[in-house]
C-alpha cells in the first residue's frame, strides 16, 4: 500500500437506525504506513464504541482496501468525528455521501 | 534493548504500571518534551490552513480532501488547528505528571493519563515516521546497523513496540 490515498471499493459500517437515510456526509479513514493496526482498532473502539470485532473489521478494510467509512451523519457531526480522529493521529477526511 | 520478563506496561488496580527502567523512561519523556517544543514552534501554525513544517503534516492533516471543498478545509484548519494543538499539549501535560512522579524502575498512570500517553506516544511515532518516510515495507529490525538513520529506525521500532504493548494493556 502506498502513502497516498487510492480509490477503492468501500464497505460502509452499519448505520445507526436513528440516522436519517439521506445522510449527507461520510467520514473516511485512510491507510497509512505509520499507524499500528492495533492502535487503529483501539481508536475505533474508543471513539465510536464499536465492538472489537467491528473495529477490527474496519481496521482491516483500511489496511487492505486503502480506506474505510467509519462514521456518517450531518456535516457538523462528521467534522467532530474527523477532529477526534485527528486528535488521535489517524488520517481521516470527510466528504458528501453522494454515492 | 531487550524485552523484559514483565510487559513494559500492564494494568494494575484501577490504573497502569510502567515497567520501564529509568533510561527507557527518560528517553520516552525526552521525546515527548521535544514533541512539545516542536508543537510550540511558531511555524507549527501558519494561520493559512497549511502546515509549513513537513514533520507536522500528520499531526494537522487535511479534513476535507475533495477538490471543491478547499474553503471548507481552510475553515476547519482555522477553527480546529488550535483545538488539536491544545489537546496535544494537555495530553503531554498529563504524561509529564506521572513521568515526573515516577521513581526507580516503575511509574504508575491513571486511566486518563494512560489515554494521554497513548495519544502522545502515537504522535511522536507519527512525527518520527514522517521524518524517516517510513513505508509499508518497513519491518522491525530490517534496517542494517550501518544505515545512516539506523539509530532513528531503532528508536521508531522501540516506540512501535511500546505503543503495541500500551494498546494491549488498555484492551486487556
Amino acid at each position: 500500500m502506498s502513502i497516498a490515498p487510492t480509490p477503492t471499493v468501500v464497505d460502509r459500517p452499519d448505520q445507526d437506525e436513528s440516522v436519517a437515510p439521506d445522510i449527507p456526509w461520510i467520514v473516511l479513514v485512510w491507510n497509512d504506513p505509520i499507524n499500528l493496526m492495533s492502535y487503529v482498532t483501539f481508536v475505533f473502539q474508543k471513539l465510536f464504541g464499536y465492538s472489537i470485532e467491528k473495529a477490527t473489521e474496519l481496521m482491516l478494510d483500511v489496511h487492505e482496501k486503502g480506506r474505510a467509512v467509519v462514521a456518517n451523519g450531518t456535516r457538523e457531526k462528521a467534522e467532530l468525528d474527523v477532529f477526534r480522529l485527528h486528535e488521535h493521529g489517524l488520517w481521516a477526511t470527510m466528504q458528501r455521501d453522494d454515492a | 534493548m531487550g524485552r523484559k520478563p514483565r510487559p513494559p506496561i500492564e494494568r494494575e488496580g484501577n490504573g497502569y504500571r510502567f515497567n520501564l527502567d529509568r533510561e527507557e523512561r527518560a528517553l520516552v519523556h525526552r521525546l515527548m518534551t521535544e514533541m512539545r517544543a516542536l508543537l510550540q514552534e511558531p511555524d507549527a501554525d501558519s494561520g493559512d490552513g497549511q502546515v509549513t513544517d513537513n514533520r507536522l503534516k500528520r499531526i494537522f492533516p487535511t479534513a476535507y480532501h475533495q477538490a471543491g471543498d478547499q474553503e471548507l478545509d481552510q475553515e476547519y484548519q482555522r477553527l480546529m488547528r488550535e483545538e488539536i494543538l491544545a489537546s496535544r499539549l494537555l495530553g503531554l501535560d498529563a504524561v509529564d505528571e506521572f513521568m515526573n512522579a515516577a521513581s526507580g524502575d516503575r511509574a504508575n498512570a491513571t486511566e486518563a493519563q494512560m489515554m494521554a500517553f497513548l495519544q502522545a506516544l502515537n504522535g511522536v511515532r507519527l512525527v518520527l515516521g514522517t521524518m524517516l518516510d517510513v513505508d509499508e515495507q518497513h519491518d522491525v529490525g530490517d534496517v542494517p546497523d550501518d544505515h545512516p538513520n539506523a539509530g532513528e529506525y531503532n528508536l521508531y521500532d522501540f516506540l512501535s513496540w511500546l505503543l503495541d504493548w500500551s494498546v494491549r494493556a488498555v484492551q486487556g
